[in-house]
């Protein structure tokens, strides 16, 4: 089978998880106790009144004509109307989806960048102490709960120290990035990274941990298969047996769970943004749970589930690029 | 086992990855004391102005947080405080209150009863709005009819019952003035007036489309709307021409932070100057920080348990006067609240019109309890108490402690069920007694400083959530309604309040604070009403 069809076959197939996310965050609503229309109306709202609040939010509908009216709206771009928020939904979701791609992607790079060198350094020394060392972090890593890391982190690093600053984010990437490049000022993007570094190292660091882990034993896996005596019985450096081949084979574990946790990040920060309010999509369901603004966390949750969709399917195309080896059949 | 003949290319190799991150710690932290604000001077929209480095001394940036972002711009689309403590900052209500909830002049310089149902407020000359209009008795009867009124200025308010009994507005054409109708006498129409339905400009509203409204601010407050990052920041500059004069405190940003820790270390860190909704179990922190203190004051909302008179074993007037004396309250407020709240005898707030000064709470008395329970002929009862949960300031706390208390009882057993608050506040509100749970946790929030919104809504039948009935108590109640002699009417509230007292028709709990965690440069002493309004603070 070629890529090209690979990959519609799976694009069809994330369709159809996507319609059942959506079916699914639908019923959501309906299973859920109490109604919207007790967030809306005043305390003392009278019976009529809170009638008449249930009509604009198109509650008095039967279930399917709700549904397939929300169907159809999605298909337009409509995710609702906030009556709570006086706005369309999917602007409002839309707005807050740079900040926790941002979040993710960052948390991500900060994984790659330590897990991996700290991976292969554990694997090639083993039970020496930079092995221990690299173990005991994973096992720290993966045990410490994000809440409490990023509160320590705030503690310690802002509070204490005053190094970076406890919370926000004041500027995005792109108008950071803007900044930089038209009118020449680095205090854009400084202010970004001085924003981003907690929350990053936060979400970051049970990834880390599992990718230390994973890389460990996939590279343990690979050193001791014959090609690897092979390749070092015919004289090439340690350093090109052990990144050019070892480390690659070991990656297509690696590149899954990358793209997994990529997925999970995008739906899964909401601790970490709520610690360090940080203004993404986490921060938005939380908010929208509180008032029952259903548009919002309906909108949220397919979005976060579109993305999911997408990041896996980008993974499984970028098997074959790391291993020939793998087929699409 | 894998050999390892190459250590010092892999250490290089990681050292440098090591190295890059360090130097990004280092381009973000160490150099962040020269960090501008990329968004406060360029107007580009891109940032809130926080200072990395935190509030400097020479810094005319007032800094708020809060506990949410506002919903919406629109002052009259919603029923939020926090949404409310950012637009008051932009609006003007037609008439002012102090921090103690006493009415003053405002837009309005005099207010008078013409006629039972029509009331005179006369209109502040030469008041300006931020777009640089100046404000006109249309403008207000525009601005009062738009809330009473589905059918004026694109909105069906969800505040109307705020100024329940308005029928409209209209310009006194013979004065700078405007005519408030109402059904009948309503002798709350100014204190609603200068609680609720900020003035807003009749063109400026009828110009735009409701998005545009709920995304902009055009008021005559003390501060004018510099920019709006929905659900990140609000950022306003003074307003050089308001009528009161411009405020102190040049730039203002107001963002959020619903957890409270964050607010806490924000403040600690020195990155804002007022944190809102603190926590008491917070307060000793800020206070033994040199650079932060505690500011506070009792708010107008009071916590209770409302027990329906119509239910076993709540029927019997000495089944609740028992739950009132098997509470220790003081020890809860000591220890679960820090002392931050004041225990309550009746429905009415302290310093409210209408408070009867002569009601002690009921002390905490677990034997007169148990007497009282077997005189109500219902000794072994079973009870539940719903409980919403995390609703209100430690009121989980709260409610378990009570629970405890009574189920101490000898002759009493007492449970507690942790209910959403969504799904409790449909059965309270349905209009339906029958639903509604025989005994449960509620806090009741009245900025209208009179005891009539404390009293009606819970005790006088048909209202949506009323859980008790007594024919002498309603007639207190109906006849303040209607009575437009001051004295009378206090007089008749305070009976209302004393029979309320007597017939025990909630276990009266505690008055909440509210905590504020502030920067020492600033100085401000807190309003009952939940705003922090930053013309009333100044930099030391």
């Amino acid at each position: 089978m070629s890529q090209a069809r690979f990959l519609i076959r799976r694009s069809l197939q994330g369709l159809l998880v996507v319609w059942g996310v959506i079916t699914l965050v639908f019923l959501l609503r309906f299973i859920t106790p109490g109604s919207p229309v007790d967030f809306v109306a005043p305390l003392d709202a009278s019976p009529e009144l809170r009638a008449q609040i249930a009509i604009n939010l198109g509650l008095h509908q039967p279930i399917y004509v709700q549904y397939f009216d929300y169907l159809f709206g999605l298909v337009r771009g409509d995710m609702g109307f906030s009556y709570i928020r006086g706005r369309p939904a999917s602007g409002i979701i839309l707005s807050r989806l740079p900040a926790t791609i941002e979040l993710a992607v960052a948390a991500t790079i900060v994984a790659i960048i330590f897990s991996i060198p700290l991976g292969v350094l554990s694997a090639t020394r083993r039970h020496e102490p930079t092995d221990y060392a690299a173990t005991t972090f994973s096992l720290v890593g993966i045990s410490t709960p994000n809440f409490w890391l990023g509160i320590m982190l705030i503690l310690i690093v802002s509070v204490g120290l005053g190094i970076l600053p406890t919370s926000r984010r004041p500027i995005g990437l792109i108008p950071a990035l803007e900044m930089l490049i038209f009118q020449l000022q680095i205090s854009g993007i400084r202010t970004w990274i001085a924003h981003m570094i907690l929350p990053a190292v936060t979400l970051g660091t049970y990834f880390t941990a599992m990718i230390v882990r994973l890389t460990r034993s996939g590279m343990l896996d690979e050193l001791g298969q014959p090609y690897v005596k092979a390749a070092r019985a015919k004289g090439l450096p340690e350093t090109l047996v052990t990144y050019k081949h070892a480390l690659r084979n070991t990656m297509i574990p690696i590149i899954t769970v990358l793209g997994l946790q990529l997925g999970s990040l995008i739906g899964g920060a909401v601790i970490t943004e709520f610690v360090f309010n940080w203004p993404g999509l986490g921060t938005l369901v939380i908010d929208a749970i509180v008032v029952r603004d259903w548009p919002i966390i309906q909108g949220a949750l397919i979005v976060i589930g579109i993305g999911f969709v997408v990041i896996n399917i980008a993974v499984d195309a970028l098997y074959t690029k790391l291993n020939p080896r793998v087929s699409y059949e | 086992m894998p050999e390892n003949t190459n250590h010092n290319v892999s250490r290089r190799r990681y050292l440098s990855y090591a190295g890059a991150a360090a130097a990004a710690v280092t381009l973000a932290g160490c150099t962040g004391e020269d960090v501008e604000d990329p968004g406060a001077g360029n107007g580009n929209g891109n940032g809130n102005g926080t200072d990395d480095t935190g509030t400097g001394d020479d810094d005319d940036t007032l800094r708020i947080s809060q506990t949410q972002n506002p919903t919406t711009l629109d002052p009259h689309d919603h029923r939020e405080t926090t949404t409310d403590n950012v637009l008051l900052q932009a609006y003007d209500h037609h008439i002012s209150r102090d921090r103690d909830g006493e009415m003053g002049d405002g837009i309005a310089t005099d207010w008078e009863v013409l006629e039972e149902d029509r009331h005179k407020l006369t209109i502040r000359e030469g008041v300006m709005f931020h777009n640089g209009d100046e404000l006109t008795p249309a403008d207000c009867a525009f601005t009062i009819n738009r809330v009473a009124d589905d059918d004026v200025g694109n909105l069906q308010s969800p505040q109307q019952d705020q100024i329940a009994g308005v029928t409209g507005a209209e310009v006194d054409d013979d004065d700078h003035a405007i005519i408030v109708h109402t059904e009948g006498a309503n002798p709350m129409v100014f204190s609603n007036l200068a609680s609720y339905v900020p003035v807003v400009q009749e063109s400026w509203i009828m110009d735009r489309q409701p998005e545009e409204v709920a995304e902009d601010i055009n008021g005559t407050g003390p501060y004018q709307l510099e920019e709006f990052v929905d659900g990140e920041f609000t950022r306003f500059s003074s307003f050089a021409d308001h009528w009161n004069g411009e405020p102190p405190i040049g730039e203002l940003i107001i963002d959020a932070a619903s957890e409270s820790s964050s607010r806490v270390n924000s403040l600690r860190a020195g990155e804002i100057d007022v944190a809102t909704a603190i926590p008491p179990s917070d307060a000793s922190a800020i206070e033994a920080d040199e650079d932060t203190y505690v500011g506070d004051a009792p708010s107008t909302r009071v916590l209770m348990l409302p027990m329906l008179y119509n239910e076993e074993p709540f029927d019997s007037v000495e089944f609740r006067q028992a739950m009132n004396y098997a509470i220790d309250f003081d020890e809860i407020i000591n220890t679960v609240l820090a002392g931050f709240g004041d225990a309550t005898a009746q429905p009415t707030l302290e310093g409210y019109f209408g408070h009867n000064p002569d009601l002690e709470p009921y002390p905490y008395d677990p034997e007169r309890a148990e007497e009282l329970v077997e005189e109500s002929g219902y000794a072994g009862a079973e009870i539940e108490l719903h409980i919403p949960a995390g609703r209100y300031l430690r009121s989980d706390e709260i409610a378990q402690a009570c629970v405890g208390f009574i189920d101490d009882l000898s002759n009493v057993s007492c449970e507690a069920e942790i209910r959403d608050f969504g799904e409790l506040a449909g059965q309270l509100l349905d209009g339906d007694i029958s639903s509604t749970p025989p005994f449960f946790l509620i806090g009741w929030g009245n900025t209208t400083f009179d005891a009539q919104q404390n009293l009606l809504p819970w005790l006088t039948e048909g209202t949506s959530q009323y859980t008790f009935v007594d024919e002498e108590l309603e007639d207190l109640i109906s006849a303040a309604q209607t009575e437009v002699d001051e004295d009378a009417r206090e007089q008749l509230l305070q009976e209302a309040n004393a029979r309320a007292h007597e017939l025990a028709v909630f276990v009266f709990l505690n008055r909440e604070y509210l905590i504020y965690g502030l920067s020492q440069r600033v100085e401000w002493e807190p309003r009952q009403d939940e705003y922090s309004l930053a013309y009333e603070m100044s930099f030391r």
